[in-house]
């Protein structure tokens, strides 16, 4: 989100944006560029990510609920 | 090559100078669109094009597009919402005066793994926890989705469809949650625009 100004919550955030424009939104019936593998590769990317938002979080790294909003 | 942004209804009001928007309009609904950059998946393509959707969203209700939608031309583009057009038009009137906020719930070094009896009693424990969270926030949201999650360290993601005057009292319902179970992690993030209420 534009709002998001911390590192930590834009790199949380960005798990969520990949949900919503990869997987959400309305669908019309154009010229879809996205290969359906093309976003597999994306959460691939983003597994990685997962995973040190959790370490992250562990550790404390990571603002608490509310400072990503 | 032109990329779609949003639906959204005409009239609407003037469009932000974020990017060289333009305005198809086919009777009382617009799709909101820009000349196509050669972008691929990248996180700053994608955080581009939400700035975009983002500020179309302050002024105006709208229905955010699945990213990547391209047509050759306006004219395409305006022939392909007219063939959706009740669909679209639903979907509008079902996300008018809403935002969208997300949550993940994580939950530190939950068990990856045990035997069949332990497993067992770690499933049904998450899943108490799961509704103990997800449920008070459905119920104060206009409308609620979850998605699947990657590991069993995420308990939780999820979407709450809600009205624009109803996010504070929302935030804090997911403030007073995580006071409530500080092992837990929630991460929330939003106002999103409607993603993911925009199909049916």
């Amino acid at each position: 989100m534009t709002r998001t100004a911390a590192v930590g919550g834009r790199e949380v955030a960005l798990i969520d944006l990949v949900d919503r424009l990869l997987a959400g939104g309305v669908v019309i019936e154009g010229h879809i560029t996205l290969a359906v593998a093309d976003v597999d590769l994306v959460y691939v990317g983003l597994r990685a990510l997962v995973t040190s938002v959790s370490t992250a979080e562990e550790k404390g790294m990571l603002p608490r609920m509310g400072s990503a909003l | 090559m032109i990329e779609l942004y949003a639906i959204t209804d005409h009239p609407t009001p003037p469009l932000p100078q974020v990017a060289p928007l333009r305005l198809v309009a086919t009777g009382d609904l617009a799709a909101i669109c820009a000349p196509a950059g050669d972008d691929g998946v990248s996180a700053d393509a994608l955080w581009r094009h939400e700035a975009v959707v983002e500020a179309l969203m302050e002024q105006r209700d709208l229905l955010p597009v699945r990213y990547g939608t391209r047509f050759d031309d306006e004219d395409a583009a305006a022939r392909a919402v007219e063939a959706r057009r009740d669909d679209l038009a639903m979907a509008l009137d079902r996300v008018r005066g809403a935002v969208e906020l997300s949550l993940r719930v994580i939950e530190p070094g939950a068990p990856q793994a045990g035997d069949g009896a332990s497993y067992l009693r770690d499933r049904r424990r998450q899943e108490d926890a799961r509704r103990a969270l997800h449920e008070p926030l459905a119920a104060v949201a206009r409308a609620a989705m979850t998605r699947p999650s990657p590991d069993r360290s995420e308990l939780l993601r999820a979407a709450y469809l809600v009205d624009r005057d109803a996010v504070e009292q929302v935030t804090g319902l997911i403030a007073q949650l995580q006071a409530a179970n500080p092992t837990l992690r929630l991460l929330c993030t939003g106002p999103w625009p409607a993603y993911s209420f925009a199909e049916a």
